[in-house]
């Protein structure tokens, strides 16, 4: 009995002691230092940064996973870790990729071309590359390419060598062609997107012959059919690839200008919702008469749009989050003197929802400028690419 | 009442046994990786033990043509004297396709305690021409040259400054 209660006693002693023994360790774990720079004040609370140095950035994409981003630089195209992590090259230097869409988490699906030294215009092709080759050689799966969309392992694409006609093909994983549409679109693939639930996707199309109309067509991946649900005349075009979301389908459009308006103003793109079915475009509710548009990405789940833009011609341009159920925009970053890139391109949703990648730099002084850092490692001189935080998709009210 | 005992305590330790077991499964799967903890920990060797001083109206005047000249100064701000820090100048585009870094190196011998030594470094600053571009993936402005100027004592200890110069 004695030696039971000993044994008993000595057991709950062990047991305790081997719980507190390492409370130590986990206070020697010292927090990530902020000092890096890996947080960023200039886009409101929360921005991470991504990227670091040098380098023209462009066209970020998140993996399937979500682990690694992988973007533009210089026309090259690289990924790297979201945390901390070396830069990955996936294209030679003389390569200039417009777009990078990852295909699996060991691929990624290119648009680019490789430049010939005459000064002659080329048309981009579609190529893929895999991870682990010893050298970075692409495989060409499509040539005269003019639209790339992906989503749900899947990756559907436009192509045609002149603007009288256009083709769509889906590729499922491997860079194997899935399918083949035989009907052709009348004119030329400006760019497209697939639907959440990936059924479906909508394409802005240049028709044949006319190049002051823009029209927004949908085309369904199961028959093989597509429809014209807008168009648009007197000199307006869409900008950038429109949106599919569960309340519609939104694009960027706006008067066709190369050039500062006679006011010598910028020009301005606004906002605009079509229903599904087709119909007049109207102004996208929640957004603002005077909001300045510059690029949307819809969420992984259809319910949330991102914009790039400016609530009016005079205020900073920000991230904003569109809820279009609600009709609710928020901002997501607060900018205090930095650059948001407008490219087309430049803004990505993280898999799951909750962060929005976006690419930005400090506004560049005239005058030489000394940093106590390395190049590499510096954030606000050059464009880099920022995580901003924005909820997740279960804050979007229903 | 022996039995009842007996089993009792039976069973307090079979639980304690196994809840242990569970403690120990926990720890060993959350055991810190210290190297994945620290991926920006500042370079080893790094100090306040020497410091560059670059003179800015002179930065203001550098041009984009052969021959430019920088002057730096090299201060010791330690206690001890120094001797063989090396210096040196990369000097690159912000473009990062162009692959034409210029490294310059110079050594200074002596830097007494507290005390500052003047460098010069004479460089190309020619604007590298840039390659074929397509302007949909090319940035939309000139490129900016930088100068990255590191001094590093014989300990280790490092310094260094990220000159950007606008175009």
């Amino acid at each position: 009995m004695n030696s039971a209660r000993l044994f008993l006693i000595l057991s709950i002693a062990a047991v305790l002691a081997w719980g507190c023994a390492h409370a130590d360790e986990e206070d020697s774990i010292a927090p990530l230092a902020p000092a890096s720079g890996r947080v960023d004040p200039g886009l409101g609370p929360g921005a991470q940064a991504l990227s670091s140095g040098p380098g023209y950035k462009g066209s970020p994409s998140w993996s399937p996973e979500g682990g690694r981003i992988a973007f533009t630089k210089d026309g090259y195209v690289v990924d790297k870790p979201t945390g901390s992590g070396n830069l990955r090259r996936w294209t030679t230097r003389d390569f200039f990729a417009e777009d990078t869409e990852w295909e699996s988490d060991d691929a990624l699906m290119i648009l680019g071309a490789v430049p010939p030294s005459g000064a002659e215009e080329i048309s981009n092709s579609l190529y893929r590359a895999r991870l682990g080759e010893d050298s970075l050689e692409l495989e060409s799966v499509e040539n005269d390419v003019s639209a790339v969309g992906a989503g749900r392992g899947r990756l559907i694409f436009a192509f045609g060598s002149k603007t009288r006609e256009s083709w769509l093909t889906m590729t499922r994983g491997g860079g194997k062609i899935d399918r083949r549409y035989s009907k052709p679109i009348a004119g030329r693939v400006a760019s497209l997107s697939l639907a959440p639930e990936g059924a479906q996707a909508v394409l802005a199309v240049r028709p044949p012959k006319d190049r002051e109309v823009s029209e927004l067509r949908v085309f369904d991946l199961r028959k093989g059919e597509g429809r014209k649900i807008a168009r648009l005349d007197g000199a307006r075009e869409i900008l950038g690839t429109p949106q599919w979301t569960e309340q519609g389908i939104y694009f960027v459009a706006g008067k066709q200008s190369t050039t500062l308006d006679s006011d010598g103003s910028e020009p301005l793109y606004n906002i605009f919702r079509v229903p599904e079915e087709g119909g007049s475009p109207e102004l996208a509710p929640g957004v603002g008469e005077d909001f300045v548009a510059a690029s949307i990405r819809v969420s992984p789940d259809g319910r949330r749009l991102a914009i790039i833009g400016r609530l009016n011609p005079k205020s900073p341009t920000n991230l904003y989050v569109l809820d279009p159920l609600a009709n609710v925009l928020t901002a997501a970053t607060t900018n205090e003197d930095m650059e948001i890139k407008t490219g087309l391109d430049d803004l990505a949703w993280s898999p799951g929802g909750e962060s929005v990648a976006v690419i930005a730099r400090g506004t560049p002084s005239t005058e030489p400028e000394v940093r106590a850092d390395p190049a590499d490692r510096l954030l606000r001189d050059f464009y880099n690419l920022y995580e901003i935080p924005v909820g997740g998709p279960e804050e979007a009210p229903r | 009442m022996r039995d009842v005992v007996f089993w009792l305590s039976g069973a307090a330790v079979a639980f304690l046994v196994t809840a242990g077991a569970f403690l120990l499964l926990a720890n060993l799967a959350t055991a810190p990786s210290e190297k994945s903890l620290n991926p920006d920990r500042a370079p080893v060797g790094s100090g306040h033990a020497i410091d560059l001083q670059l003179d800015r109206e002179r930065l203001a005047s550098l041009e984009p043509l052969p021959d430019q000249s920088l002057d730096l100064v090299v201060e010791n701000e330690g206690e001890e004297p120094l001797s063989d820090v090396n210096v040196t100048l990369s000097v690159s585009s912000e473009n990062t396709a162009l692959s034409d870094s210029r490294y310059y190196r110079q050594t200074v011998e002596k830097i007494p305690a507290g005390g500052s030594e003047n460098v010069r470094f004479e460089f190309d600053l020619v604007v590298p021409e840039q390659p074929v571009t397509r302007p949909s993936a090319a940035a939309p402005e000139p490129s900016r040259e930088i100068l990255e100027l590191r001094a590093t004592t014989q300990e280790g200890n490092s310094t260094v400054r990220t000159v950007i110069l606008p175009p």
